[in-house]
């Protein structure tokens, strides 16, 4: 629990070099953080295009409404985790020169793109109240559980987080083979199409085995059904968040020490 | 020796090699095994069995040719690196200088740089703000604070690194080969503060190549040669080895006694240092009056010559002469040589001698040592002899200082005042012996 104890110390320094990242990232450009959703939107774009227009075999409908509560998260899970894997890598000079929290760098990464997940949400919602409006979908008081699902979620993805930031230093591949992953993920993860509609019983099981599936499908029902998730999801994301971390915090406490040398 | 701030023992650092096939072993045996240290024999030895305490408020320097494990020295001090074996215990808040600015960021503003730097070094927010004038007007960087770092010039850059770390108000402050950045004025100012930071008790470790900076601010400095330390203690002398080595030259130190690692502390040893390459010896040197007799005791204002006599054991074209007057404190009471004062060395063939003459020595009572030294123009001796000659001046007045200036009190209107003899209430027995002489004499 050393690494917990060293963030909590360390709590004014992630905060000001979160700040820090978002500023710089988008200073100088006149979007600034719309550029974050360009990629969630575009996405959205181009499913919502191929399952209403080209394969018109919707499974839910609003589809893009829908699209839009798995695509988020997902977003969130892979930007963090991939630009992770150089938060250590990247910061060479902190790591070398100045005595420097190295867990902090991949958990600002991962709090820089939840604040990005979190500006998010409020497009979200604006978009619901359309479709509300047009009186295709009613808005459940679920909703009020995002904050509790966005911080289960954000314990587990900080976990993988800093598990790949410290082991990408020893292995410069790590950062391609979790991009070839990543793509992958997006496919095995009910984001684009409802799990139940499956209908072969081992795929389902293998599907449930990715660990984003259990968040997704818990934004899905609290954003989009309106309904509470399922317990064993709930059970479920729990054990993955404490699985995660546990093991960024082992994995990173080990690869500490060589951490400054091997970078 | 009391009061360490630092102390290293038996520090070891081995740096593994990194092959490509070994990093699967290496991450496996970080998971499973609880480190991800090999065995010490598996990599580059950086640094080999060192071991030195630095006292609070000393300045330490520590020299070496490049590779020699200096750096290493500091980013293990101050928790960068992992010793490999070994222990080292820091007393204090440490700030490192080890690159300037290595925290900063690019796009965001001077302002906004000072406040992460600052954070990183341990201060919170408030703190700073204390603090915050203070770092703007060192690092004189006005207008520019406002703007993005990256449009800074390098020695903005610098100063500003240089004027957060200096207001962290570190107990130990660590300095790698930065001072050699910036322009003269800057330099200066960073010279100017770290005297002061030393002043105050900071406990100071540079790393550098310029060797003069060694010479003026450190009390003790280590010598680093492929991961050994191949001296400790004064810096003269240890700058002088080093220099020694640079040079090339591999004549014998006149003593072959010498030895080669000293680990005591040497200001306040009484007996005589001495090195240097030997080609020139300063055979005798000693402390006498006009009529050419060795004094050990004087009064002040006594006429005196330091003379040397010198030995050349192979003729040089190159070189100085020069003579030191320390206190027993430690403070120098003045120091110069031939090529100060603008002597041009002609020859040096055969023996001689060279006599320094004081028409009147000037100082308050105390105990004084000599250093007296011959070398080349870049500072590599042939002969250095520090406290080669110790000698008291007496005085039937207490007055306190190093300088005597000639004087007198002259009174006026309603003040007066009427002279004792302060000479058999003051002064020990065989000094007011060697005084009432000198008097005489000059009568």
């Amino acid at each position: 629990m050393d690494e917990l104890r060293s963030l909590y110390r360390h709590r004014q320094l992630i905060a000001a070099l979160t700040a820090r990242d978002l500023k710089a990232r988008y200073r100088g450009s006149i979007l600034g953080f719309f550029w974050s959703l360009a990629n969630p939107l575009l996405l959205l774009g181009v499913y919502t295009l191929v399952f209403t227009r080209f394969f018109p075999q919707q499974v839910v409908t609003p589809y893009p409404l829908f699209l839009f509560a798995g695509i988020l998260p997902w977003t969130f899970f892979s930007a963090a985790v991939l630009e992770s894997t150089v938060s250590i890598s990247g910061n060479a000079g902190l790591i070398k020169k100045v005595m420097f929290p190295a867990e902090a760098l991949p958990l600002v990464v991962v709090l820089s793109h939840l604040v990005h997940f979190a500006l998010a949400i409020p497009i979200l919602l604006v978009a619901t109240l359309i479709f509300m409006l047009l009186g295709k979908v009613t808005i459940g008081v679920t909703i009020l559980l995002v904050p509790v699902i966005m911080l289960l979620q954000t314990v587990f993805v900080a976990g993988v987080a800093m598990t790949v930031s410290s082991a990408s230093v020893l292995f410069r591949d790590l950062r391609d083979i979790i991009t070839n992953l990543m793509q992958l993920g997006f496919f095995i993860t009910p984001i684009i199409y409802l799990i139940d509609r499956i209908d072969s019983r081992p795929l389902r099981a293998l599907l449930r085995l990715n660990p984003m599936t259990p968040f997704v499908i818990a934004y899905q029902h609290i954003l989009f059904f309106g309904s509470l998730p399922s317990l064993s999801d709930t059970l479920l994301m729990i054990a993955y968040a404490f699985v995660s971390i546990a093991t960024g915090f082992f994995v990173f406490d080990r690869l500490r020490d060589t951490l400054a040398e091997a970078i | 020796m009391s009061d360490p701030s630092i102390t290293v023992s038996h520090l070891s650092k081995n740096y593994r090699l990194l092959g490509t096939r070994s990093q699967f072993a290496t991450l496996k045996s970080a998971l499973l095994k609880r480190d991800l240290k090999l065995a010490p024999e598996a990599g580059v030895p950086a640094l080999k069995d060192i071991s030195f305490a630095v006292d609070r408020g000393e300045a330490f320097g520590i020299v070496g040719r490049n590779g020699s494990g200096k750096s290493t020295m500091l980013k293990i001090i101050s928790g960068i690196l992992k010793p490999t074996t070994g222990i080292v215990s820091v007393q204090g808040r440490i700030a490192a200088l080890i690159e300037l600015g290595a925290g900063f960021h690019p796009e965001i503003t001077g302002r906004e740089n000072v406040y992460i730097n600052g954070i990183m070094l341990g201060l919170t927010r408030r703190e700073i703000d204390a603090r915050f004038d203070r770092i703007v007007e060192f690092a004189g960087i006005g207008d520019f604070l406002d703007q993005p770092v990256k449009t800074y010039s390098s020695g903005m850059y610098v100063r500003l690194g240089f004027a957060v770390a200096v207001h962290v108000d570190p107990d130990i402050l660590l300095i790698d080969e930065v001072l050699s950045v910036g322009d003269e004025e800057f330099s200066q100012k960073c010279i100017a503060k770290i005297q002061e930071m030393k002043y105050r008790g900071v406990t100071l470790i540079f790393v550098t190549h310029q060797l003069e900076q060694v010479r003026k601010l450190c009390d003790r400095a280590l010598w680093l040669d492929h991961g050994e330390a191949a001296a400790i203690g004064d810096p003269a002398r240890v700058v002088d080895g080093y220099l020694q080595l640079v040079s090339g030259t591999q004549a014998a130190p006149p003593k072959p006694e010498e030895p080669k690692v000293e680990a005591a502390k040497s200001d306040e040893a009484p007996e005589e240092e001495r090195w240097g390459s030997g080609e020139v010896i300063l055979r005798r040197v000693a402390l006498t009056d006009d009529k050419g007799r060795e004094l050990v005791a004087l009064g002040a204002g006594t006429p005196v010559t330091i003379e040397m006599d010198v030995d050349v054991r192979a003729p040089q074209t190159d070189f100085v002469f020069g003579i030191g007057i320390y206190h027993a404190d430690g403070t120098c009471v003045y120091g110069t040589n031939t090529e100060l004062e603008g002597l041009a060395p002609q020859k040096l063939d055969a023996n001689g001698r060279v006599r320094f003459v004081m028409p009147s020595l000037d100082l308050v009572a105390g105990s004084y040592r000599v250093d007296a030294a011959v070398h080349t123009r870049n500072g590599r001796a042939f002969d250095y002899r520090r406290g080669c000659i110790r000698f008291i001046v007496g005085s039937r007045v207490h007055d306190t200082g190093v300088y005597r200036p000639k004087h007198s009190w002259k009174f006026d209107g309603g003040i007066d005042l009427v002279a004792t003899d302060t000479l058999t209430r003051n002064v020990p027995a065989s000094i007011a012996e060697a005084l009432r002489e000198t008097e005489k004499k000059k009568k």
